[in-house]
């Protein structure tokens, strides 16, 4: 049991004598000298046999083991690791939400806890009893004895140590012959050499050495630059067949490696509904003068987004006239065939596709007609006709009066008012509804979106007020865009001068139209609303671009704020300036006038000198 | 293994081995006073609170004593199984809890007649599928496997398994006692692995019929395991505790000593873990996976969601696991007899309140007030007394331990360390 270095109490041929040993034939002889050697008062004695015995422990009065204590507070240490571990890792330094369950949530880190203290439990518990027992040890005085071998086999012995505060060689060997025990021995040194052999030593050396070797190479990769190509430890990770945008696979059968967007629905964070702020236009209002002009806006904007985000095949399947037969109809098939559509539509004339109802006929047909024929008249009649129409046809509440969503896919049905307005401007606007509505010889581009030139009166709706809450983040907001995108032409200060205008100046460039002075009266927000200034913004106006691809929707509005806070900031009286920057402004004020003063009268001196 | 000094058993008509006196004369009014109790306890919770909570009190009652019967007969089968040496002392007494399968499958009849004609299972209403928005389709395959018919043989089935095996086992153990063939404990060991196998399946099925399937549309493969660790943990502490009883009366006193209780003690301990362990694996497949069909029997248990049985969740989890983890880990706690009874007696009352935990919630009315948890109390009490009152009278017709098994010196004589 005892590990410690017995003092020696009997030397016999030169050799240390660790104790006596005695050898019995059976287990009741055994434990019945076992007995008797605790009684006789010996501590430190140890019995060897085959198998376990049953109650040897008593017998040989030996103490109650600390292991379970060992256990359990290994078992412990464990489950307070295992919580720690997780609550730390997850909850606090790399917070992570796995399954939708709280950062620390205690069912999860069970099973962990549970695994860790059965394993700390169980080392704690082995190598415990390694400590207890003195383990390892390359070799124990035992071993001499020439018969012990026989322990493991069939036969018990009883071993008294020398270490025993009661051990005298010659009284112990008494004892056991008494008890029965045959072979009574000394039990002596291990006479075998103690140094370790060479070869372990060496050997274990060489796996010391090779060990460091993976540590050093990192250690050095660590500090020093290399131009080779890195060593991919996983290639999977590194090659994966992973694909840029427009790039081809082959992976897929139409060969893109970008995919399409999945029919009928719209994308995380792209679903804005809100056509006014979309627009500029209260589409309320211009639905009561002008409702096809509003439901082709409307349309528009929706292939606009299919179109922004697919390309011109996915646009077609979902072409809004497809989806106004099938609104009619109220039958949700989405999936026709794209080839199928234009033939439907072509004609524009008394061929119906196959599902589409007889009461959608006169309003799909009719306006488009009779716009054909004169636009301009026709207007006011086919605003006032449509309603009527598609409540017979959809028998909905919501087409009675078009609200902005409402008739969004009905209206693709009547391209035709969209014409009206020759289009001028916004080359890529074009290109939607031309793509969606084949049989459309003008170009139908919104240009009522661009309404600044042409003979109409301009009757649209504008919105007159910013729909966003302008406060000083927006207007940052709005200078910081401005001055990217608008100052190039129209300058820091908006009048109209800016560096691509100086330098087409300088070079007399015969194309040039010069941009506007944003401070030209007819840029006011009386004369030009809010809404029409985003819509100029978003679809430009003469030479200049549209910006809708360029600049988002809510940063169009924040630059027509400014734009307004431009043109404020050049007839700002000093009530528009804050009280407490007052006093400043009027100091500066008054020195520039003097200076002025001072200069004229300067001028007016040498004039007078001159003239003299 | 073996000691030295052999253990030599008394005769076999030693009074040591008869049933106690004060037991004895206490069997009448045990049946009779439990009987009363039993049926009292089901007619208030029926009258006052309906006719399913009132069954359901009963079934929970009955659930209770059933399952420490089948507890039993799984240590009988398994001590077979193994042919264990130490456990032939206080095999008996788990003998006399294992033969009380019979008078239970006749107390089944209740169950058996409210599916026909009551209210206990609520996929005998009518109109449970359209009131929970149960596709028909889905309901239609449920209703192939719950339906009085299939139900009804089913459970027939399981009670003639079990009941069969028990007395087989119970008749084969008395004959020995007369005349301690060996060739009795060796057919006996031999059916013992296809007796378990069978017995294991009874009891899975068993669960899913008579409790999972008080709510229908739940399922957990895992219930059948559930009620079987609480069955063969009740039934060890039933051991414990009988053995512990009869020793103070008087009786067995020299045969089961301190290795036996440690050994229980031990085998308490490991089923206890085993609960805890199946429960929780249970609920925390469940709570991950987080699919409402699984979720919903939970929620009716959750703290936050049920005022009654949420704080039981949290108790059973502390009282039922937790504490007498803790408590019965230590040796010096198994070694000490009386020790190991108070902490049998503690979970045997836990078992209640996990088969309470189990059951009462499908009933809808939470413990059903003061009249509800009376009712509850009286069917467990009356249940328990009538279970002791057989108990006794049927061991009092024999004696407490097989006195003629090969093993029982090896049992007597047997030593831990």
């Amino acid at each position: 049991m005892s590990e410690t270095k017995p003092a020696p109490k009997t030397v016999a041929d030169g050799n240390t004598v660790h104790g006596v040993v005695a050898e019995f034939s059976d287990v009741d002889s055994l434990l019945a000298a076992c007995e008797r050697v605790r009684d006789a008062g010996y501590t430190k004695a140890d019995a060897f046999t085959p198998f376990p015995v049953h109650g040897i422990d008593k017998a040989l009065g030996i103490k109650p083991t600390v292991l379970p204590w060992i256990a359990l507070t290994a078992g412990a240490i464990g489950t307070c690791t295992a919580l720690t571990m997780q609550i730390w890792m997850n909850g606090i330094d790399y917070q992570y939400i796995i399954s939708g369950k709280p950062y620390i949530s205690l069912p999860a880190f069970i099973p962990v806890s549970f695994e860790l203290t059965i394993l700390f439990a169980s080392f704690g518990t082995f190598f415990g009893m390694w400590a207890l027992n003195g383990l390892p040890r390359f070799s124990n005085p035992m071993f001499t004895s020439p018969r012990f071998d026989r322990a493991t086999d069939d036969t018990f012995f009883l071993f008294l140590d020398a270490k025993d505060k009661r051990f005298d060689e010659a009284g112990a060997k008494v004892l056991l012959g008494d008890l029965g025990g045959e072979f009574v021995e000394p039990v002596v040194e291990d006479d075998s050499p103690k140094k370790i052999p060479s070869f372990l030593l060496i050997g274990l050396a060489l796996v010391i050495a090779f060990s460091m070797i993976p540590a050093l190479l990192v250690a050095r990769m660590r500090v020093t630059k290399s131009s080779s190509p890195r060593f991919h430890v996983f290639p999977d990770m590194d090659f994966s067949p992973a694909k840029d945008a427009q790039q081809i696979s082959t992976l897929f059968a139409d060969g893109r490696a970008m995919r399409p967007d999945v029919p009928g629905t719209v994308n995380r964070g792209e679903l804005d509904w809100d056509v006014d702020f979309q627009t500029g236009i209260d589409m309320e209002k211009l639905a009561q003068i002008d409702a096809p002009r509003a439901r082709q806006l409307v349309a528009m904007m929706q292939s606009d987004t299919e179109i922004g985000e697919g390309d011109g095949e996915v646009a077609g399947e979902e072409s809004p006239a497809e989806e106004a037969v099938e609104e009619v109809t109220e039958e949700p098939q989405t999936e026709e065939p794209a080839a199928e559509e234009p033939m439907a539509d072509e004609p524009a004339t008394e061929e119906p596709a196959a599902d589409e109802p007889a009461a959608e006929e006169p309003a799909a047909d009719e306006p488009e007609a009779e716009m054909q024929e004169e636009p301009e008249s026709v207007k006011e009649e086919s605003a006032s006709e449509e309603p009527t129409a598609e409540e017979t046809a959809t028998e909905e509440p919501a087409s009675e009066e078009p609200a902005a969503e409402a008739p969004a896919e009905e209206m693709a049905a009547e391209e035709a008012p969209a014409e009206e307005t020759p289009a001028e401007t916004a080359p890529e606007e074009a290109a939607t509804p031309a793509e969606a509505e084949p049989p459309t010889e003008k170009p139908a581009a919104p240009a009522s979106l661009a309404p600044a030139s042409g003979p109409t009166v301009d009757t649209t709706p504008w919105l007159t007020e910013n729909p966003l809450t302008v406060d000083a983040e927006v207007l940052a907001r709005g200078q910081q865009q401005f001055n990217i995108y608008c100052s190039v032409c129209h300058g820091m200060n908006g009048r109209g001068n800016g560096l691509v205008n100086q330098r087409a100046q300088q070079i007399l460039a015969t194309t040039w139209t010069p941009p506007s002075s944003l401070h030209d009266q007819t840029l006011y927000q009386d004369a030009y609303p809010d809404g029409k200034l985003f819509s100029t913004i978003s679809n430009g106006v003469r030479k200049m671009p549209g910006y809708a691809a360029q600049i988002r929707a809510k940063d169009r509005w924040a630059i027509v704020s400014y734009v307004r806070a431009l043109q404020a900031s050049q007839n700002a009286t000093l009530d528009d300036v804050p009280a407490s920057q007052r006093k400043a402004l009027q100091a500066k004020q008054a020195e520039v006038q003097a200076e002025l003063e001072k200069a004229a009268a300067k001028a007016a001196a040498d004039a007078q000198q001159s003239a003299t | 293994m073996s000691h030295h000094q052999a253990v030599a058993p008394k005769p076999a008509d030693d009074p040591a081995f008869t049933m106690p006196a004060l037991l004895s004369g206490l069997s009448l009014p045990l049946c009779i006073g439990g009987l009363i109790a039993l049926v009292g306890g089901a007619f208030l919770g029926t009258t006052s609170l309906g006719g399913r909570f009132g069954m359901s009190v009963y079934l929970t009652a009955f659930m209770y004593a059933f399952t420490i019967a089948l507890g039993s007969l799984f240590f009988v089968l398994i001590q077979h199984l193994s042919r264990a040496g130490w456990s032939v002392v206080v095999r008996r007494v788990a003998e006399l809890m294992m033969v009380m399968v019979l008078p239970l499958a006749i107390l089944f009849l209740p169950i058996a007649y409210s599916v026909w004609f009551g209210s206990l299972y609520s996929w005998t209403d009518a109109g449970y599928q359209a009131e929970h928005g149960v596709p028909i389709a889905v309901w239609s395959e449920k209703l192939r496997w719950l339906n009085p018919q299939w139900f009804t043989f089913r459970a027939c089935l399981y009670l003639v398994i079990w009941g069969s095996t028990a007395w087989w086992y119970y008749s084969k153990s008395q004959r020995q006692d007369e005349t301690g063939e060996i060739t009795l404990t060796e057919s006996m060991q031999a059916r013992s692995g296809p007796a378990v196998i069978l017995f294991s399946f009874c009891t899975a099925f068993a669960a899913f019929d008579w409790v999972m399937s008080l709510a229908p549309m739940w399922f957990s493969t895992m219930f059948g395991v559930y009620i079987f660790t609480g069955s063969v943990l009740s039934a060890h502490c039933a051991i414990a505790l009988l053995c512990y009883v009869l020793q103070r009366q008087g009786a067995i006193r020299d045969e089961v000593t301190v290795e036996h209780y440690h050994d229980l003690g031990k085998l308490i301990f490991g089923f206890i873990c085993f609960w805890g362990y199946i429960a929780f694996s249970q609920y925390m497949l469940i709570w991950y996976a987080n699919i409402p069909e699984e979720t919903h029997w939970f929620a009716a248990r959750y703290p936050g969601f049920s005022s009654t049985f949420g704080p039981i969740s949290i108790a059973l989890m502390v009282l039922h696991w937790g504490l007498p983890f803790l408590g019965i880990m230590s040796r010096h706690v198994r070694r000490r007899p009386w020790a190991v009874a108070i902490w049998s007696a503690y979970i045997l009352i836990m078992h209640f309140v996990d088969l309470y935990w189990a059951i009462m919630p499908e009933a809808s009315l939470g413990a059903g007030g003061a009249v509800g948890v009376l009712s509850s109390l009286l069917c467990v009490i009356g249940m328990v007394a009538l279970m002791l009152g057989l108990i006794i009278t049927v061991g009092s017709g024999t004696r407490l331990i097989p006195v003629r098994d090969p093993r029982l010196g090896e049992s007597l004589a047997f030593e831990n360390i």
